[in-house]
């Protein structure tokens, strides 16, 4: 589903992302952790072309991503993605946030895109929410419209991009199950995070990232009780003492 | 287009240029310093509490910021031999550019004043200052960094405006393009020339007011 | 003695408004074309392309760099030479298009500029195309910062438009000026050609302050 080949990428003279070899299948979760500079967030964010690649080859569902041809808003419509910040529309109600790329997009009239939304809305249990604008609620609120945002466009991939890191603590909770019960349906995910507890319960493949290398993968077993280099083991040692 | 550009006959017109130049330095030098001791009368009364002070100022600067330059230039220039006056026209511009720039002036500088933290004020009339003292020692220095950019900035303004004045005769660089145009019928080579030197002089306030913008950036992080 | 020129002044009265009325039709033509003119440059001078970055930043830089006048005098006496004749009203259009839209086009980028980079990849990441973004997410957030300092742009341009009088077009300051030498009680022809303007900018400054507060306090 998601493949990287040989992906190099340079910020100036730094190797951000160092002959990234990976490949993503359909229906996975898969959480990459890493301590800060790893380039992890660079790597998912090469995948809907937020970022550009020097070097190497990322395809999805077999369109080259980066590839000058490519319909990048096609490519698009398929992938969700969750940013660290939210970016909520801040002029529109939540309803019209969630609705504004199916309408726009997709091209679908409005009352089946409301419909739709309203759905999604549900799903990540903020209903009562789509009148409101993002300003009016919390952290934890704002990041689950932005999932509803991501989930109305039906996309084969949703990718999350540190989704918890920007909120306090007692609002983690909330938006970790959403992710959860998106897992349960089947989606594929792939998942920036320091949450280990979420690794655990749901990912099916780890993979630990440091100065732009893929550094050890596993299942979330192997991984955190039995890492196999040493960068990992110290890192989950750091992440598991605070 | 520019092939015929006829770059002989700009070399013999260039002490003419040259003289506009200076002209147009000389009368925007003068002009913004007026305009500067204007502008802090004009916003010291228009911040005082005594009405007969105020009022006049915010009618001036009202007056002035609601009409057109020209507009003020030509009741000058019209207007002061009907009360018996004969200025020379380069004073009548003078004068125009003068009131005209000190009314923004003293908005710049009511800004920067207001832009001071009013506790420092209060601070300052408790320990028994005076208001004179309150903003020669307070509020002035600290008002001088949010004010001199902008202060900059509408010197760049003056010296465009200098331009019109080329409307009442008066000597300066593009009066010195439509003499050139009307002797020699060369309006291209007249005034791109004219414009060059304008672009020349921007380009230095500019450079100044930005290095300004730059430098006290800093003193204002604190 | 005033008395004599004051009558003499209201036969005129219909002159100055027929003046007027030519100012406001420049003033609203151009207020027009340069705010489409200024949004599209504004656009450009804020994309992420690095030569129509250039292209539109030399043009402003012209434009802010030269006193009007001198512009108005290249539009109406240098493009005849190019094959270009232009009567002086239309001459006199183009040259306020070209002014008023490069200013509009700094505040319109430095609206845009002013709207995090996250909006821009959230609406990107959904799949919106680049003008998708502009119209839908971007340029409203962008109108808050904008409106204020465009509203004030616009007094300036009314203003400005009394500098067309040098090319002979018959609007309230060119009618000031002719009949001043008919009737020369210079202080009051021009004191009611400043009325008439005050009485157009006046209440768009009020407009302007007023947004400006409103803007602060969101």
């Amino acid at each position: 589903m998601i493949e990287f080949k040989n992906v190099n990428k340079w910020f100036g003279k730094l190797h951000v992302l160092n002959n990234i070899n990976l490949k993503i299948p359909k229906g996975e979760v898969l959480v990459i952790c890493g301590p800060s500079g790893s380039g992890k967030s660079t790597l998912i964010r090469c995948i809907n072309r937020l970022e550009k690649i020097q070097k190497g080859e990322i395809i999805v569902n077999n369109t080259p991503v980066h590839d000058k041809l490519s319909n990048l808003t096609k490519l698009r419509a398929q992938i969700g993605f969750v940013f660290q910040q939210f970016h909520l529309y801040p002029h529109m109600t939540v309803l019209q946030n969630v609705m504004l790329a199916p309408v726009n997009v997709k091209q679908l009239d409005k009352k089946e895109a409301e419909k739709i939304a309203r759905e999604k809305l549900e799903q990540v249990g903020l209903t009562e929410k789509s009148g409101a604008h993002p300003a009016q609620l919390s952290g934890g609120q704002q990041q689950r419209v932005a999932i509803a945002r991501g989930l109305a466009m039906s996309p084969e991939i949703m990718l999350f991009d540190e989704p918890t890191s920007a909120l306090d603590p007692e609002m983690i909770g909330e938006v970790l199950d959403v992710m959860v019960n998106l897992v349960s349906e089947g989606m594929t995910m792939c998942v920036v995070t320091h949450e280990m507890g979420f690794a655990k319960k749901v990912a099916h493949r780890v993979l630990f990232m440091d100065d732009g290398k893929i550094v050890e993968t596993g299942t979330p077993v192997d991984f955190f009780d039995n890492p196999k280099t040493d960068r990992a083991a110290e890192f989950i040692s750091k992440i598991l003492t605070h | 287009m520019l092939v015929d550009f006829n770059f002989r006959i700009i070399f013999e017109y260039l002490p003419l240029f040259l003289n506009g130049l200076k002209s147009t330095f000389l009368i925007s030098i003068i002009s913004i310093a007026l305009a500067l001791v204007t502008g802090i009368i004009a916003c010291a009364c228009r911040i005082s509490d005594i009405k007969t002070l105020r009022y006049p100022a915010i009618a001036y600067i009202e007056i002035i910021r609601s009409t057109p330059l020209l507009v003020q230039i030509y009741f000058l220039y019209f207007g002061l031999p009907t009360l018996g006056l004969r200025v020379p026209e380069i004073q009548t511009g003078i004068i125009a550019l003068m009131l005209n720039s000190g009314a923004y002036i003293a908005e710049i500088i009511r800004a920067g004043i207001t832009s001071v933290d009013q506790g420092q004020l209060e601070a300052g009339t408790a320990s028994g200052l005076n208001y004179f003292q309150r903003m020669r020692f307070i509020i002035l220095p600290q008002a001088l960094g949010v004010t001199i950019p902008p202060l900059l900035g509408q010197n760049i303004v003056l010296v465009k405006d200098s331009a019109l004045l080329s409307l009442i005769s008066v000597m300066e660089l593009t009066r010195c393009g439509q003499t050139m145009t009307s002797e020699r019928f060369m309006p291209a080579e007249a005034f791109f020339t004219v414009a060059f030197f304008y672009m020349c002089i921007y380009f230095c306030l500019k450079a100044l007011a930005d290095w300004s913008q730059r430098k006290l950036i800093f003193r204002e992080a604190y | 003695m005033m008395g004599f020129y004051f009558s003499r002044l209201v036969e005129i009265y219909p002159f100055f408004l027929k003046g007027l009325w030519m100012t406001s039709k420049i003033a609203f033509i151009s207020l027009v074309t340069c705010t489409l003119l200024g949004f599209i440059l504004g656009i450009f001078r804020s994309s992420n392309n690095i030569i129509l970055k250039r292209i539109v930043g030399v043009y402003v830089a012209f434009v802010r760099g030269t006193p009007f006048v001198v512009q108005i005098f290249i539009v109406f006496f240098i493009l005849p030479e190019w094959g270009i004749q232009l009567d002086a009203f239309p001459a006199a259009l183009l040259a306020m298009a070209i002014m008023g839209s490069a200013f509009i086009c700094e505040i319109v980028a430095g609206g845009i500029d002013s709207i995090s980079r996250g909006q821009w990849e959230a609406a990107a990441s959904s799949g919106l195309t680049l003008i998708q973004q502009l119209r839908l997410v971007i340029v409203p957030q962008a109108m808050k910062v904008i409106l204020p300092p465009l509203v004030g742009q616009y007094v300036l341009l009314i203003k400005d438009t009394s500098v067309v009088s040098v090319i002979g077009v018959m609007e309230l300051t060119r009618v000031g000026w002719v009949t001043v030498v008919r009737i020369p009680e210079g202080l009051m022809v021009f004191s009611l050609v400043g009325a008439l303007y005050f009485s157009i900018s006046y209440p768009l400054i009020l407009l302007s302050n007023y947004l400006e507060r409103k803007m602060a306090v969101q």
